[in-house]
């Protein structure tokens, strides 16, 4: 492969090849889009995680025009926007991903490099390994695991604080002018996550160590947080879960004899019930990946303490493990 | 005078034979170096530009002219790899925005070049049908790949098999074209470009296959335990990326590890550059970084020395041509004593007799050159241009 050329062969072909070329070169290729308009008075700025956008959007107020186009019902950790949508994510100024393989459409897609920000660049020592995860071997390159890293950052408020700097930072570059509306919008954006975080920093030292189950394992970033003794299961919250997943459930009650049981939305009435059967009271704690017509981020965040507070003054009583 | 230049132009045209093959001897002889020169200028001229355009490139240690030939015109052997790694190190630092190229497969004759967006911006492509690649499995034509291939937009190219006979090797990958630029007139009219990831898909480090997790693959699976599950020769592999099977396709091991035939580097300013040149100055650097416009000023040094000598050997055949033309005249005289005795009998002078030779030569120096020089504007306006469609037809 480095094999050198001969230089006066090279010279030689080089007039032939030379030739191949004509004079001429075409003007760059402006993004496609219909916010051209917009974007003469606004930044255009895309997100992969709503809590993202919400941050944006805060930070940015009327300086930005914030999107993230996903259909509802979708989670966005596995969507995969069509070759359409990742069109309109390349005519951003900004693209706002989470970082830690979060979103895994973006390693199939070609966005400019340039206008992607990882906002949770900041912070790789305090990314913690998603667990789990199935493993497959074929050809030559053998076994391997298509787990990555805990993608939900932004449920741990400190992080979330990093994050909305980044974006901060981001803005300003890309528009120095709005610098000012900009550090304005992230001053009072950290001042709600500073307050958000001392609730759930209050509420969870009246918990003490109180075992708690979580439904899903997207809170590992809130648990670390705040130092709780929590196990976390692969329930879904409108399913009901299997016998086996009970009986694996009660099994577990045995060593970790939680009251409380948090999940990402509702459960279903008959998973509810049973849980209270086992003495396991259910509480929502909303991690806020999707938008929802319940509030934006903070308002769902605000109903989170208000739940996690619960936990800590409103212990149910023992019923007993079967 | 006019007398003289009658006689000697009615001669000319009379012996028309003799006077073409004389003329056009002359005016080869003459256009030969000046025609060269304007050729060469040309290219060296395109040539300078578009290593000029290129600020600076990283690739693997090895021969600078091949990394900047295979990088910037996509001829010459594919250089060694560099890792995927070196970019980020560039874009980390801040001195340079980094654009990606991996230039190893062929589509039929054509270059597969594996890129970002950024090189369409940065080489000024103009999309003349059709949008920008958006996911792997896309492709985006120049100008002259869409018309050799009879491809455009909704239609499909087939990378080439790096050997018919690897059965273990590359297996071509259909691509869906979505785009195609406008003519640039450049090596970018020949090329077939995809995202820098379609190209590791091409090369194999990423692919798409059934879900061995699912009900319907069990015929695939070898054995499973716990979450391991190891596939058996049968498991389905996808050669072409859709809608349908994109969220299948993945990469494996280390993204920095991944391969780059090159990096073309931005610098945001000429001390940017500098200080990035600096850092590869370091002995524990695997790459090299080179600035093209050097590497062919180099080369076209060379090119100008091979020139110098062919003009030198041009001079010496030239020389040879007009003695030959004027050995013509000589011996033409001899033949033409009786015409010379007339001329003198009806009262020429031995002057007016010697004028008349004279302007013969003079009419023929004259013609020959005008017509050199109207082969020499010729050559400098479409020469490249002919010579260009005659190489690549």
């Amino acid at each position: 492969m480095t094999r050198r050329v001969p230089i006066l062969a090279a010279a030689i072909g080089l007039i032939g090849l030379a030739l191949a070329l004509a004079c001429g070169t075409g003007e760059a290729e402006k993004p496609p889009g219909a916010e051209a308009e917009l974007r003469d008075e606004r930044l255009l700025v895309f997100a992969v995680a709503y809590p993202l956008q919400y941050f944006a959007e805060r930070i940015g107020g009327d300086a930005v025009v914030v999107r993230f186009p996903i259909p509802a019902g979708i989670d966005p950790a596995q969507w995969s926007p069509s070759a359409e949508i990742v069109a309109e994510y390349q005519a951003a100024d900004l693209v706002l991903l989470n970082g830690g393989g979060y979103a895994q459409w973006l390693k199939r897609a070609s966005l400019p490099r340039r206008r992607l920000v990882d906002t949770s660049a900041g912070f790789p020592e305090r990314r913690l390994r998603e667990s789990g995860g199935v493993e497959h071997a074929h050809g030559p390159e053998g076994e391997h695991a298509h787990a990555g890293v805990a993608p939900m950052t932004w449920i741990d408020p400190e992080l979330a604080i990093a994050q909305a700097r980044a974006i901060t930072d981001a803005l300003i570059a890309v528009r120095p002018s709005a610098a000012e509306r900009f550090e304005s919008g992230f001053a009072a954006l950290e001042r709600d996550l500073r307050a958000l975080e001392h609730s759930f920093a209050v509420a969870a030292q009246e918990l003490g160590g109180a075992p708690l189950f979580f439904s899903h394992p997207v809170y590992p970033y809130f648990i670390r947080r705040y130092g709780l003794n929590a196990r976390s299961l692969h329930w879904e919250p409108h399913e009901v879960p299997t016998e086996a997943m009970w009986t694996d459930f009660r099994a577990a009650l045995v060593e970790h004899p939680a009251r409380w049981m948090l999940w990402e939305a509702p459960p279903e009435a008959a998973s509810e019930a049973l849980l209270e059967s086992l003495g396991v009271r259910s509480r929502v704690f909303d991690p806020c990946a999707q938008p929802s017509e319940s509030g934006d981020y903070l308002e769902r965040m605000r109903r989170n303490v208000e739940e996690f507070e619960t936990l800590g003054v409103n212990q149910p009583a023992v019923s007993g493990v079967q | 005078m006019t007398d003289i230049l009658f006689l000697a132009w009615r001669y000319l045209a009379h012996y028309r034979v003799k006077t073409a093959i004389l003329v056009t001897s002359i005016a080869l002889i003459v256009f030969l170096p000046v025609g060269l020169n304007v050729l060469v200028g040309q290219s060296a001229e395109q040539l300078t530009a578009r290593a000029e355009a290129t600020p600076l490139l990283v690739g693997a240690k090895g021969s600078p002219l091949e990394l900047v030939l295979s990088s910037l015109y996509f001829e010459s052997d594919v250089p060694d790899d560099i890792p995927w790694a070196e970019l980020e190190a560039i874009a980390d630092s801040g001195l340079a925005q980094p654009i990606p190229l991996d230039a190893r497969f062929r589509a039929r004759a054509h270059p597969i070049v594996g890129t970002s967006l950024e090189y369409f911006d940065f080489r000024g492509l103009r999309l003349a049908e059709g949008r920008r690649m958006a996911v792997v499995g896309e492709c985006m034509l120049g100008a002259r790949a869409a018309a050799d291939l009879a491809v455009g937009v909704g239609d499909a190219v087939l990378s080439s098999p790096e050997s018919l006979f690897d059965l273990a090797g590359v297996y071509p990958l259909r691509m869906r074209v979505v785009g195609v630029f406008a003519a640039s007139h450049t090596p970018d009219d020949r090329v077939v470009f995809v995202d820098v990831k379609t190209s590791w898909i091409i090369q194999g480090l990423g692919h798409g296959h059934q879900d061995l997790a699912a009900a319907g693959a069990a015929a695939a699976v070898l054995k499973q335990e716990g979450n391991l599950i190891t596939a058996n020769a049968s498991v389905v592999q996808y050669n072409e990326i859709t809608p349908e099977n994109i969220d299948s396709f993945h990469f494996h091991g280390d993204l920095g590890e991944y391969p780059l035939t090159g990096v073309i580097a931005v610098p945001r300013d000429e001390k940017s550059g500098v200080l990035l040149m600096g850092r590869f100055e370091r002995p524990e650097v695997a790459a090299q970084i080179v600035r093209p416009a050097t590497v062919m000023t180099e080369l076209l040094d060379t090119v100008f020395t091979v020139r110098a000598y062919v003009v030198a050997a041009i001079g010496f055949a030239g020389v040879g041509t007009l003695a030959t033309a004027a050995l013509v005249f000589l011996l033409s005289l001899r033949l033409r004593e009786r015409e010379i005795e007339t001329i003198v009998k009806i009262g020429g002078s031995p002057m007016r007799v010697a004028a008349i030779l004279v302007s013969e030569i003079v009419v023929v120096l004259v013609l020959g050159a005008a017509f050199a020089g109207v082969l020499a504007v010729l050559a400098s306006r479409y020469g490249s241009e002919a010579i260009r469609l005659w190489i690549t037809s």
